[in-house]
């Protein structure tokens, strides 16, 4: 069982990811890392989802689990909470070597901010083609992504390799590396 | 078939705390809820990192509503009861094993997330 977050009063913001995930997993350790590049304390605290909704309700009263592992949260000290791209933009703000690219994202022309709307988009963009990089328990990928992944098969099939076995549609498979005993 | 057993309801309320009308179980009460439980009881083997399992889940937790009073349903997280998720063989999430007094009496892997498909796999195995 993974560890829940269970401090409900953080003096760092909390990100939490997927641990079912690859791509998560892969992108939280890089955050952990560079959170820890220019000192000794970190800049934030990243932490796996867990499986206790009781512990994510101490972070915040309205973090749903479910609703946590659809889209990224970023749980602020004073217990208030950023999402999506939203939450993209705060943590690489905290992480020393992206603070600088970061303060693009603040920039506002007549209440519009073009680099936070480019990466609302780009977050997007990532969460849908997770399924893309090996994420199963992602769920069924959006057409445009199921799309992509007929493309990108399209050789095998046309040169005769065999195509992978179906799985069943609406059904995710138990990850061993998710959940080790 | 569908008749509500005063030990089940009795139970159901002991069981762990989840959203809605369906209830998480615990293997320390799977024994005396599902095992020695009266009457027709779903169990969906889930997890909520599933993105399937959180499409399902609203529909469930519809689905629990309609047939209350006939049938219970509990939920057992799969990343919290590995054991269990192992001694039931489940492969994956989210599967329904439905049983009949104690007695495994049908299972369903992946039903799509809408509510007659639901509603199919948890009571299919009990008509």
């Amino acid at each position: 069982m993974i560890p829940s977050p269970t401090s409900p009063k953080q003096n760092k913001p909390v990100l939490l990811f997927d641990n079912e995930c690859g791509v998560c997993r892969r992108i939280a350790a890089w955050v952990k890392k560079s959170a820890q590049l220019k000192s000794e304390e970190p800049s934030l605290i990243v932490r796996p989802i867990g499986d206790d909704p009781e512990a994510l309700r101490a972070l915040n009263p309205a973090l749903d689990i479910w609703e946590a592992y659809a889209t990224i949260h970023l749980v602020m000290p004073d217990g208030s909470m950023k999402r999506g791209g939203e939450a993209v933009a705060e943590v690489l703000r905290k992480l020393p070597p992206t603070r600088w690219l970061a303060r693009s994202f603040s920039i506002s022309i007549f209440g519009f901010r073009p680099f936070q709307a480019l990466l609302n988009v780009g977050y997007f963009i990532l969460a849908d083609v997770r399924p893309l990089f090996g994420c199963e328990s992602c769920g069924t990928p959006s057409l445009w992504v199921r799309s992509i992944k007929w493309l990108i098969n399209l050789p095998k099939l046309v040169f005769g390799r065999q195509p992978r076995p179906s799985v069943t549609p609406h059904f995710t498979a138990i990850s061993k590396a998710a959940h080790p005993k | 078939m569908f008749e509500e057993t005063p030990q089940a309801s009795q139970s159901s309320s002991l069981a762990g705390s989840s959203s809605g009308r369906v209830r998480m179980l615990t293997s320390a009460l799977f024994d005396s809820l599902v095992l020695q439980g009266k009457g027709p009881i779903a169990v969906e083997f889930m997890s909520y990192g599933c993105a399937h399992c959180r499409a399902i889940e609203p529909i469930l937790q519809r689905v629990a509503e309609m047939v209350k009073g006939k049938e219970k349903i509990f939920q057992v997280n799969v990343a919290v009861e590995p054991g269990l998720a192992e001694s039931f063989e489940i492969q994956g999430t989210p599967t329904f094993v439905m049983f009949l007094n104690g007695q495994e009496a049908g299972r369903a892997e992946g039903a799509p997330p809408n509510v007659s498909s639901v509603l199919t796999a948890v009571t299919q195995p009990f008509e």
